[in-house]
């Protein structure tokens, strides 16, 4: 077996529930972030986000009506 | 406007944390000093137990983090909720209960702490009853900041806002887990963890107190000030999402970097050190954003003392995030731990981050709760000039002490004994150690300076009657 094997060897038989718990809610967290960039960064997507960047810019016409934030 | 404003909204909570947290600036930085100096000096302990280094270490870190930071965080909570939801804090008896709970909290450690009274757990050291009010005030502050969040006036939840939340989250969790102890007697009690899992623990909380207190709430106030002190959009709100959500994600893995080298696994540390470096990445992202706000505006930076403060704790945020990672490679760390590297570090991140930060908020808050120019300009420059010149020299006195003392410790001779003793080392800190004090309390008296000019304003609203023409004038917007 290489250094490289050895070094990701796992003994699945040995993970307990609580191995087993972290392992899932890490990968999904992973999953959700890549889904989260995949998001963001689609150029789709780039008009609507960045629109919400003037909300402080904007409050003074929100407080009076005129604009809704995020709008 | 001005009335509008003050009639819509609650400003008295805010002003009231604003001053506080100046007050508790002065107060922690003072502690700070002197502390430094006791080290410097140990003659100054006057063999007095209430004023040891023991004693009053956790008072400084306590007096810092969560009374000067916790009352700017929720000033700056409270005010840009408000401007952003465009509507009123949910409940002010609740916004004011966490005022005086707060408050009350700060005080239960300033009488405790010198006397000795602590769970022993590092920035979590106030024993059970003053921990269990901590989570009561932080549950009613998070609950009233959700239920303002849900009465918003506006569809979109702004970034800054999702910072605070995050933050809110986090350290309820952190806070309650980490304080979980039995108690043996009032002021005692013994925590239900031990050995390695309660150093993990420890440090879980220990690097979540930095990354979720002290760099997410302080996001969320520099995705709100940055821009309205520049009069300028944020750089990219794309990049703001992506740096809210990759620094949730990350900084919790980030604690077993403090244990190297321990009776921790191996690949704990290890684990702990990659998703450090990771962390680069969306720390930059944020700090990039901040920074590129000003593009094609730099110019506001030689008017604008204020904007100063806010621009240059970017700085120092993308110079102390960088460095944390470096110092939690196992190579690096074999020479930093246990040196005085590390409190460079953590000070290069709390006085130059988030005291730059929180500065350049309360500034903003308190000229515009007030409802007048601050008093005196001039001062703000030499606030500004203070801190810088007191940090650097601060962090450059605990760079060249805390490396000098790592290669101290591990040389060896030609036969392999160790080439110093321990005293030898501790000896040659002393023009360090001296060269420390004199930074902070360069740094101190530009607090004292910022506590004046802040006190002259608030007299300048009495005397011109900004305050009471806004409280009682007819709004119209």
């Amino acid at each position: 077996m290489s250094d490289l094997k050895a070094h990701f060897h796992t003994d699945w038989a040995a993970m307990t529930l609580n191995d087993w718990i972290g392992t899932i809610l890490t990968v999904v967290v992973a999953l959700l972030l890549v889904v989260a960039y995949v998001y963001v960064f689609r150029p789709k997507n780039r008009e609507k986000l960045e629109s919400r960047r003037f909300i402080p810019m904007e409050e003074d016409k929100i407080e009076t009506g005129e604009k809704d934030g995020g709008k | 406007m001005e009335a509008a404003l003050e009639q819509k909204y609650n400003f008295d909570v805010v002003r009231w944390f604003a001053i506080m947290a100046v007050v508790y600036l002065v107060v922690g930085a003072a502690v700070g000093v002197y502390i430094a100096s006791e080290l410097a000096w140990p003659v100054l302990n006057f063999d007095i137990p209430y004023i040891t280094f023991g004693r009053l270490r956790p008072l400084h870190t306590n007096a810092v983090i969560f009374a000067f930071g916790g009352c700017t965080l929720m000033a700056s909570a409270y005010y840009s909720v408000q401007r952003t939801c465009a509507t009123r804090l949910w409940s002010d008896k609740l916004a004011w209960f966490t005022f005086w709970g707060w408050n009350l909290v700060i005080v239960g450690a300033v009488i405790t702490l010198p006397l000795g009274l602590t769970e022993s757990k590092e920035y979590a050291e106030l024993e059970w009853p003053l921990d269990i009010l901590i989570a009561v005030v932080w549950l009613a502050y998070m609950f009233n900041f959700l239920m303002t969040i849900a009465n918003r006036k506006t569809s979109h939840i702004y970034v800054s806002n999702w910072f605070f939340l995050g933050m809110m989250v986090m350290i309820t969790y952190l806070h309650v887990v980490n304080s979980l102890a039995i108690p043996v007697g009032l002021f005692k009690s013994y925590s239900i963890f031990s050995g390695v899992q309660d150093a993990m623990i420890q440090w879980w909380w220990g690097h979540n107190a930095v990354g979720f207190f002290l760099t997410a709430g302080f996001l969320g106030i520099m995705y709100y000030f940055v821009p309205k002190q520049a009069n300028r959009p944020v750089y990219s709100y794309r990049l703001s999402v992506i740096h809210f959500w990759a620094l949730m994600f990350g900084y919790v893995w980030l604690g077993a970097h403090h244990l190297q080298y321990t009776a921790l696994p191996d690949w704990t540390g290890s684990l702990g050190a990659a998703v450090s470096l990771a962390m680069i990445i969306p720390s930059w992202g944020g700090a990039v954003n901040g920074m590129m706000t000003l593009s094609g505006a730099w110019d506001k930076l030689r008017t604008d003392y204020v904007l100063r403060f806010l621009i240059i704790s970017l700085a120092f945020y993308a110079m102390s995030t960088f460095e944390g990672p470096v110092m939690s490679i196992k190579t690096v760390n074999a020479l930093s731990h246990y040196t005085d590297w590390t409190i460079g570090h953590v000070h290069s991140g709390a006085l130059g981050w988030v005291a730059g930060v929180s500065f350049g908020a309360l500034y903003h808050m308190v000229s515009r709760t007030f409802h007048t120019e601050l008093w005196s300009t001039k001062l703000v420059n030499a606030h500004f000039w203070t801190m810088t010149i007191g940090t650097v020299i601060y962090i450059v006195a605990m760079w060249v002490s805390g490396i000098m003392q790592g290669l101290m410790w591990r040389a060896y001779d030609e036969y392999g004994t160790l080439a110093y003793t321990f005293a030898e080392s501790v000896e040659a800190m002393h023009p360090y150690y001296a060269m420390r004090a004199v930074g902070g309390a360069i740094f101190l008296l530009g607090g004292i300076l910022m506590l004046f000019n802040i006190l002259m304003t608030v007299r300048k609203a009495a005397v011109e009657g900004t305050l009471a023409k806004a409280r009682t004038a007819v709004a119209t917007a």
